[in-house]
């Protein structure tokens, strides 16, 4: 018989053995599940919803996470931002538009992506998703999605679509004056990001371009035509005044309403267009902007895609998160199930999706007009001066060329304040 | 009580103001001396006074600080003569005096950014509901947020309607600590009630009004949310306030240097503004002290 003495020591020695066995496996297991968290704005938070549960049942490792982000995309920066600036940032993986890209990475904020997903990891790419990824010769944004502003009209209306500026204005005239539309063309006026998006279009389409080399050229010939034919869209009352105050949401509710031949929008106008029940469903049809005669028909590129925030501790487990959203399959599922537009050149030749989607070819083609607005960690600037200027000459008085010499002075004086790096 | 034990009984106040106010206040007039921007990759490097200079050389800024007095001018002179309004009227004994009073607070207990959501859409060229009801009288459409001689006016008027019931609640607290006898010997007296008003009424009322005076234009001053949501400074630039401009300098540009000038400046017009009512009340009540 052991005394009971004895007893009691091999009592604690054994609950010491489980206990520090049980602690240890616990902290071998919590160890190998890696937190993973992703700030998105909402809408592609719920697209990207069953694709993350799909990761998280085949990485039991990697505990994904993703935060709801604002509607707005601005609201979605100010937020991201807002985490940044308080040094330990809260996000992995930050779903960014392109036109923050530079900002960012001058900012120090986000990882160079070249050395996680070597030197093929554009290859896929369909020609125009590849831009606006890499600056400064680095790599920092895996696109998600493509987005590309794109020309609604009415196939109701009109035979074949306008492919110069004049066109437009001559088919809009002719409809308006047959009281078949009481307007012709709506697009985003408001003195906000998506004006600056409109006017780069119409820039290339005149045969002009924001910069060269770093140099402005807005007070080129070219540049003074383009928002010279938007004010006199205007003031010929081929546009409402009220394009003044519309983004995107207001002229989409204008052409859904069949109060407009033509609009400018992006791509998730054409699903909104054809719901069940909406006036326009099947009388509507995509194509590229207008443009001059042997200039380009440009689609500014709007694209969203992941970035890798420098502060990020799980920076190889996020990398898998990124690979595994923006594959080819992730992409399928969000283009079959959402609608949205592909940037992988396998998915748009996917031959399942081009039977669900015959719209599909058009949109690589314009994808592949797409032009990108300037790379610049000082793009906010550029582009608040020159959406602030152009919507004053179009809701006001003053002529096309004078407010574009003023914007072509403003726009130099920034970028020689900011040492010309650009 | 000895002087040293005041100052004790006083620290912990002074150091929680101290901690508030003064210390963020330092941060930003050191900020204001250093570039710090996205292009600094937003590390401080020592400037001296440029970005004081850049703000004296701003156009922006002074059109905005125009602006910005503009908007604040109208909507809390309006305010105040509305919300003088609505507060004698809830004074006198209705029936359903009480329901009245809440229902009158509802639009300052609505968020900004819902209000201003709703007045973007009543504002709405050609659907919102003031546009259609033009529409089915045959007259034209009225570019409330796309032409920059009426949008600051539609900003003014969204602003009043949301913060008069404020001003409101606060003069109808001041109505209630005057006296009713007041009243009850004027009327005897044979006093219309225009005079009781002139003579009674608004000079009793007097520290209320400048306090809601003062709380209004410390808010006008400041404003951003309405302004964000309802126009995002525009059309032309014509609705931008100085908050939002430094907003946009900060969250947008990464420019957080030329922000905190900007912020200072504008500290600097609504400490000017304050201080020259606080000197106008104490003069007007010093008159109002040898009057009497």
């Amino acid at each position: 018989m052991i005394p009971p003495r004895a007893l009691r020591r091999w009592a604690l020695l054994l609950v010491a053995l489980v206990g520090s066995l049980s602690l240890g496996l616990w902290g071998l297991a919590t160890e190998r599940v890696e937190p993973v968290s992703v700030l998105m704005p909402a809408p592609f938070a719920d697209a990207t919803a069953e694709l993350v549960s799909a990761f998280n049942r085949s990485h039991p490792r990697i505990a994904l996470r993703v935060t709801r982000g604002p509607l707005e995309t601005e609201a979605v920066s100010d937020l991201a931002i807002s985490s940044l600036l308080l040094g330990e940032s809260s996000y992995d993986l930050l779903l960014m538009d392109v036109s923050w890209t530079p900002k960012y990475a001058a900012a120090g904020w986000l990882e160079p992506l070249d050395a996680w997903l070597g030197p093929d990891a554009l290859a896929d790419l369909a020609p125009g998703a590849d831009l606006g990824n890499a600056f400064g010769g680095q790599l920092w944004r895996f696109p998600l999605l493509a987005d590309m502003g794109l020309l609604y009209w009415r196939t109701d209306l009109m035979e074949a679509p306008p492919r110069t500026p004049a066109e437009l204005v001559a088919i809009s005239r002719r409809l308006q004056r047959e009281g078949r539309v009481p307007w012709g063309y709506v697009w985003q006026g408001k003195q906000y990001e998506g004006l600056s998006c409109v006017v780069l279009e119409l820039l290339r389409g005149f045969g002009g371009h924001w910069l060269v080399d770093n140099e402005p050229q807005l007070d080129s010939p070219a540049a003074i035509a383009a928002t010279g034919w938007l004010q006199d869209l205007v003031r010929q009352g081929i546009t409402p005044a009220a394009v003044g105050n519309m983004g995107e949401p207001e002229t989409l509710q204008l052409f859904q309403a069949g109060d407009a031949a033509f609009m400018r929008n992006w791509p998730y106008a054409m699903a909104e267009l054809n719901k069940p029940g909406s006036p326009l469903r099947g009388k509507v049809a995509f194509t590229t902007m207008v443009s001059e005669e042997g200039e380009p028909h440009a689609a500014t590129q709007g694209s969203w895609g992941f970035s890798l925030l420098a502060g990020s501790t799980h920076k190889a487990a996020a990398v898998e998160v990124l690979r595994f959203l923006t594959s080819a399959d992730a992409q399928k599922q969000l283009n079959l199930r959402w609608g949205y537009t592909p940037t992988r050149l396998s998915v748009f030749e996917d031959p399942e999706l081009l039977a669900a989607n015959p719209a599909l070819g058009d949109l690589q083609q314009a994808l592949a007009a797409a032009v990108l607005r300037p790379l610049s960690p000082v793009y906010a600037q550029l582009s608040d001066l020159l959406y602030r200027e152009v919507n004053t000459s179009i809701t006001g008085d003053q002529p096309a060329s004078t407010a574009m010499r003023q914007l072509q002075l403003n726009s130099e004086r920034l970028l020689r304040s900011s040492g010309g790096e650009g | 009580m000895r002087r040293w034990r005041l100052w004790l009984l006083m620290a912990p106040a002074l150091a929680l103001l101290l901690a508030i106010f003064a210390a963020p206040l330092m941060h930003y007039l050191w900020l204001s001396t250093q570039a710090q921007s996205v292009l600094t990759g937003l590390k401080p490097v020592p400037i001296g006074a440029q970005q004081w200079l850049r703000l004296w050389n701003d156009g922006r800024f002074w059109q905005d600080t125009w602006q910005t007095l503009r908007f604040s001018a109208a909507s809390v002179s309006l305010e105040m003569l509305l919300g003088l309004a609505v507060a004698l009227l809830l004074h006198q004994p209705l029936c359903g005096r009480s329901l009245l009073r809440t229902i009158s607070l509802l639009p300052w207990a609505l968020p900004t950014t819902v209000m201003a959501l709703g007045w973007r859409w009543i504002f709405n060229d050609p659907y919102g509901p003031i546009n259609q009801l033009l529409a089915v009288l045959g007259l034209g459409a009225m570019p409330f947020l796309s032409n920059p001689n009426v949008t600051w006016l539609a900003a003014v008027g969204a602003d009043t309607w949301k913060t008069t019931p404020f001003v409101a609640l606060l003069l109808l607290a001041g109505l209630q600590t005057i006296p009713s006898d007041l009243y009850e010997a004027a009327a005897l007296e044979g006093a219309t009630a225009w005079q009781s008003l002139r003579r009674i009424t608004l000079p009793l009322l007097t520290p209320y009004l400048l306090i809601a005076v003062l709380f209004r234009l410390a808010q006008a001053l400041g404003v951003f949310d309405l302004i964000q949501v309802l126009t995002g400074g525009g059309p032309a630039g014509s609705t931008e306030s100085l908050a939002l401009y430094a907003y946009l300098n900060a969250m947008r540009f990464l420019d957080f240097g030329y922000s905190a000038t900007l912020l200072l400046g504008s500290f600097a017009i609504l400490l000017l503004l304050c201080g020259t009512a606080a000197l106008v009340w104490r003069w007007s009540s010093r008159l109002q002290g040898e009057l009497r």
